[in-house]
């Protein structure tokens, strides 16, 4: 290489790696048994990793097991084709979260004939996250849509059953003259026809279709929350002695004591000093939070876990909202129950044990009524992690 | 004031919620008339000149809203109550004639002796004008 072309060589190495290494995404390359022979210092701040780590490790394990398969399929196909391949997987971050990077890779065939996958990798955490909200939302309006229109279908033919069945036991009652009156035109002894019907268990059975039609109409009427305009005022409110009120209520709630031993859950309660008040409809979030607790101290209870079950109750101010979290320590929950967690009537649990609406009740409450913001974070076999982001002021609630 | 005293009106478009309210209320001992729309409630409801009217929110042709304004026109001294699936909030033309929101009733009524109860205070105000 003559003087001159080697200072253009120079020069244009200098200006490649300048560019590689202020980079705002990860430049990697790969030997072909998948291990790491560059990152760019991105990965450091990206990733949080030191590099020492990286090098000469392989990908597989930094990246989410469910998501190996994937990348290796899209290296290959890459490799045989010689073609550039996009692939989105879950990536391991030093705090020992996942992180979603989407990454565009080509072979390469470096000078010693070496052949290595080279790629560059982009954070798309925060965009998935928002995209998923979106769709979430939206599917959220579809569903409260429906169903404020089925309840509001289903309550005159509840009406009708409950109501009805009212009027049998008033129709066989002695102590209304029309019923005496018929009974003895027809010469029908009342007293007889009743202890008829109370022999045979008949009373029982319409009290009973009373009991039923009242436990319908209670669901229903919760169903009426997604498509319900707030009622109750607003007021401004204490967050740690609203979560307080919240954790001693759920200490008293039937549920939590007897089927899920919420006294035996180790209860953590982190909250930032000095949280200026929220103004909020202070009894739906109560719900709402009770709600959220009574899903966590279910998923403990349900499961062998061989740590002491603990939830963390958190409060923080973050960019002028109240972030309220809630994490358990429980079985956590896999993507697919997670992404469907806030839809009415989802339910993991047993038909019976449960509607399936609290969750999407706390969701109603926080997003519509309150304007804010509910997502949830969970890896199996960790816990879950729910997130409640408020505005201050509630504009309009 | 005796039941048998009391007039009532109930303005249903659902044959089978008028058929039980009317069942029960005629045990009752009060003097009841259906109706299944607004329309077929105001020819009659200057001629019968009830002590209440319950109406429905969501009817065929005129709301329940619109109905009891316009009963009103006919029969200031009426006491109204509105029945309906949804949570209201009452507008300001029923809080202009008086109507609080005690006067709504929401669907299903699980025990109907709670309405016995409500149209006999609103008949009491009834009486009163």
């Amino acid at each position: 290489m003559s003087p001159k072309s080697a200072e253009i060589f120079f020069k244009s190495e200098s200006r490649y790696r300048m560019l590689v290494e202020n980079s705002c995404d990860i430049i990697f390359s790969l030997n072909m048994e998948g291990n790491f022979t560059y990152i760019s210092p991105a990965w450091e701040k990206i990733l949080g990793h030191e590099p020492s780590g990286i090098i000469g490790h392989n990908f597989r394990e930094f990246i989410h097991p469910e998501d190996i398969s994937l990348c290796e399929t899209s290296i290959l196909t890459s490799v045989q084709t010689k073609s550039a391949q996009e692939m989105t997987y879950r990536i391991h971050h030093a705090d020992g979260g996942w992180r979603r990077h989407t990454s565009r890779g080509t072979p390469h065939l470096d000078e010693d004939g070496l052949l290595t996958f080279i790629g560059m990798a982009h954070d798309v955490t925060e965009q998935l996250r928002i995209e998923e909200i979106m769709i979430q939302t939206e599917k959220m309006i579809m569903i409260s849509g429906m169903a404020a229109g089925m309840a509001h279908e289903i309550n005159n033919p509840l009406g009708a059953i409950l109501q009805h069945a009212q009027n049998i036991e008033r129709r066989v009652s002695d102590d209304i003259p029309a019923n005496l009156k018929v009974a003895a035109e027809i010469g029908v002894d009342l007293d007889l026809v009743r202890v008829y019907l109370q022999k045979r268990g008949i009373l029982d059975f319409i009290s009973h279709i009373r009991t039923a039609g009242m436990r319908a109409s209670d669901i229903i009427s919760k169903m009426l929350h997604f498509s319900r305009r707030g009622e109750s005022g607003t007021e401004y409110t204490d967050i740690p002695a609203l979560l307080d009120r919240v954790l001693n209520l759920a200490g008293t709630d039937y549920d939590m004591k007897k089927k899920y031993n919420f006294h035996r859950i180790e209860l953590l309660r982190l909250y930032a000093p000095e949280l200026p008040p929220v103004e909020m409809a202070v009894v739906e979030i109560e719900q709402a939070i009770l709600n959220i607790l009574k899903n966590a101290a279910q998923a403990i209870s349900g499961a062998e876990l061989n740590r002491p079950p603990r939830i963390t109750v958190r409060a923080l101010l973050s960019s002028g909202m109240v972030v309220i979290k809630i994490e358990d320590n429980g079985p956590g929950m896999d993507e697919a129950t997670r992404m469907r967690i806030f839809e009415p009537f989802f339910s993991t649990r047993e038909v019976g044990m449960g509607t399936g609406l609290g969750l999407s009740v706390a969701y109603a409450i926080i997003t519509k009524r309150h304007h804010g913001s509910i997502d949830v974070q969970s890896q199996a076999g960790v816990g879950s992690s729910f997130t409640i982001k408020l505005p201050l002021q509630g504009e309009a609630l | 004031m005796n039941n048998a005293d009391i007039r009532v009106l109930l303005v249903d478009d659902d044959d089978m919620i008028r058929d039980c309210i009317m069942a029960y209320l005629d045990d009752e001992g009060f003097s009841v008339r259906g109706a299944a729309c607004g329309e077929e409630a105001l020819e009659i409801i200057h001629l019968l000149n009830p002590a209440v009217c319950i109406s429905d929110m969501r009817l065929p042709g005129m709301s329940g809203e619109q109905f009891i304004a316009a009963a009103y026109a006919l029969c200031p001294s009426t006491g109204y109550l509105l029945h309906t699936g949804m949570h209201y909030s009452l507008s300001d033309s029923l809080c202009a004639i008086g109507m609080t929101d005690d006067d709504i009733l929401l669907k299903p009524i699980h025990d109907l002796s709670k309405l016995v109860r409500k149209i006999k205070s609103s008949a009491v105000a009834w009486s009163n004008k």
